[in-house]
């Protein structure tokens, strides 16, 4: 481990150097990751990719086998949880079964020293946050999955957090209710100015309740960027793939032509902006909203695998499974087409995402 | 429908019917002879039993002995449960075998092994004087100190299992929940974890209290006849006073002081389960 010092105060929450082995196999090496005061950040990858690990080093219930955490200019690498003033919402929501809903808020209140007879009203507000008033004397057992995240989000917030971290936080409800929650938790978070981090394998629910998202992969964070910049500009395959769906073709560079580099790929010549010496090998993708049949510079010709009429969009699956992959998107219902038909689809240069292949 | 769970709840004659020939039906007969005297129906016998001062100071001495032996085990037992928990794979089945193994080998076995530890020339008196700490012998066996140590040692696994069985069950973000609130290891101990785990300890403690009580070998090779137990005084009095009035009447106390931990004990738990 090198000597030096976390810069400690530029960020409200700076993680530097986070290094975690479990029984001998590196999960994580050298994590950097930075959040500003009352931003809400979303640590988004599929299972395994070392989020979880993160959470719970940032929430002190995991030891860093390296590196520092610092928050607000504390630094808090070897503080216990207990002495952080991170608040956590579990995926579960770990209410506590014994206790009522008045009694699970009042916990954080209680540990604290507070008096039972003062948590009355910091406790009747925080479920008055979360329209619970009238279920306080009621059991845990006894609500609903959506009211237990509620009663989680205000038993975590009644402390008045540094940080909020919620684990997976809509993951138990169902769809509608989800996205619902969603939009209510992130107006309460913003509302209160609260530095929140959540973490989530759905790129929808990080899209939408994120100010900026960190996307992660084996340990390592790909990509940390507001949600248009990931969606538009994704600064390797994995993000491209995992935030959005997106044509992906391979292909290889057959050198410049003027200010574009020309693609051969399966379906024809595609061109880019992006300057890739000649004979290497390439990864070409584009948003499928992008796509439309018969516009755009680049052409290619498919046969249509499938169309999905959504409602509020239809989709054109074209390519061949996972190697080559084309998408269209198009805005409302489309009638006209089916599979079998073949089609010409296109896209503009600039709307063109090259991944060069170390070769 | 019904008549499904009907046939189902056939299963049970067996066992019930065992129970009303073999357990139920001697035990009436018992009470009845507790109660029947030349004179008729009268509970004279168990005026005398309340009035004399040597059964009640042999009451006391079976409730006190129950109690610490409860108490020790339950001491010993709750760290264990969580040892248990935590272990895996080889560790654990040592922890199951260590519980189970002893079981297996017959509490005279044990009784006499004990009395090899505690006599006045055995192993813990001849290390207490090795090391200096006490000059002459210390008396050991023969003691309710032995008997309770013994006692704890035999009943151990029915206040462990219980326990462990709770154990197994808590969800591990609880206490970790607790602890990003600012709960402090000894707030989450006394506010989460142990209320959770609180109907195992009620489990284990009513088996190892109820069997404490109604011990009869352990105390007869620990201690002998000079501290009795009711036990004791039961099986003296049908062995060798064959007064059967007054054994029935002792027993029928010590049946009451059983089924007042049971009811108890089951009422506790199901609060305890209510609430969670």
């Amino acid at each position: 481990m090198t000597a030096e010092k976390a810069p400690a105060g530029r960020h409200y929450l700076d993680v530097w150097g986070v290094a975690k082995s479990f029984k001998g196999t590196r999960v994580m090496s050298d994590m950097n990751f930075r959040v500003e005061r009352g931003e809400l950040v979303s640590l988004l990858g599929p299972s395994g990719c070392g989020k979880s690990t993160l959470l719970r080093i940032i929430a002190g219930l995991l030891d860093a086998d390296e590196g520092s955490v610092v928050l607000d200019g504390r630094d808090i690498t070897r503080q216990p949880a207990h002495k952080r003033n991170i608040s956590v919402v579990f995926q579960n929501y770990a209410l506590f079964p014994h206790l009522t809903v008045a009694e699970n808020v009042a916990f954080g209140l209680r540990a604290r020293g507070m008096a039972k007879g003062a948590t009355g009203a910091p406790v009747a507000d925080a479920l008055a946050l979360v329209r619970m008033t009238e279920f306080a004397d009621r059991p845990i057992a006894a609500l609903s999955g959506g009211q237990q995240q509620r009663v989680a989000v205000a038993r975590a917030l009644v402390v008045g957090p540094d940080l909020l971290l919620l684990d997976e936080p809509f993951s138990a409800l169902d769809r509608k209710l989800r996205e619902t929650m969603q939009v209510e938790l992130k107006s309460l978070l913003l509302d209160r100015g609260i530095t929140a981090i959540f973490v989530t394998h759905d790129q929808e629910e990080a899209m939408g309740v994120s100010d900026r998202i960190a996307v992660m992969n084996a340990g390592r964070i790909e990509q940390f960027a507001d949600p248009s910049t990931l969606y538009s500009r994704p600064a390797s395959p994995f993000v491209m793939d995992f935030v959005g769906l997106s044509t992906r073709l391979e292909a290889v560079s057959k050198g410049r032509d003027g200010d574009l580099t020309v693609f051969d790929t399966a379906y024809g010549k595609v061109r880019a902006q992006e300057n890739i010496p000649a004979g290497t090998r390439a990864l070409v993708g584009v948003r499928p909203e992008l796509v439309k049949p018969g516009e755009g510079e680049n052409r290619i010709a498919t046969t249509l695998a499938d169309v999905m009429v959504l409602g509020s969009k239809t989709v054109l699956h074209g390519g061949a499974g996972e190697v080559d992959r084309i998408l269209c998107e198009l805005p409302g219902i489309r009638s006209g087409m089916a599979r079998g038909d073949k089609v010409e689809l296109g896209w503009a240069v600039g709307d063109t995402l090259v991944y060069g292949m170390a070769s | 429908m019904t008549s499904r769970i009907d046939r189902i709840s056939l299963l049970a004659v067996p066992g019930l019917a065992y129970l009303a020939v073999i357990y139920a039906l001697p035990l009436l007969i018992l009470l009845a002879k507790s109660i029947r005297t030349p004179d008729g129906i009268s509970f004279a016998e168990y005026a005398a039993f309340f009035s004399d001062d040597y059964n009640m100071g042999v009451l006391l001495r079976t409730l006190r002995v129950a109690a610490l032996t409860t108490l020790l085990a339950l001491l010993i037992a709750y760290p264990t449960a969580f040892a248990m928990n935590r272990a895996k794979g080889p560790m654990l089945t040592v922890f199951l075998v260590a519980m189970v193994l002893p079981m297996s080998l017959g509490v005279v076995v044990k009784a006499f092994a004990w009395s090899i530890l505690f006599r006045a020339n055995g192993f813990i008196n001849t290390s207490l004087q090795w090391i200096g700490l006490t000059e002459k012998p210390v008396r050991m066996l023969f003691t309710e100190t032995a008997l309770v140590i013994g006692a704890a040692n035999v009943f151990l696994p029915f206040m462990v299992l219980p326990i462990y069985a709770v154990v197994r069950q808590l969800d591990q973000r609880l206490p970790e929940a607790a602890a990003s609130l600012g709960a402090t290891p000894f707030f989450r101990f006394f506010h989460v974890t142990l209320p959770l785990t609180l109907p195992g300890v009620v489990a284990g403690s009513a088996f190892t209290f109820s069997m404490a009580i109604s011990m009869y070998v352990i105390p007869s090779l620990i201690v002998g006849e000079r501290q009795q137990t009711l036990s004791m005084l039961i099986a003296r009095s049908f062995l060798y006073l064959r007064n059967e009035a007054l054994g029935s009447t002792i027993s029928a106390v010590l049946l009451a002081i059983a089924i007042i931990v049971v009811v108890f004990s089951s009422w506790l738990a199901r609060r305890l389960e209510a609430r969670q």
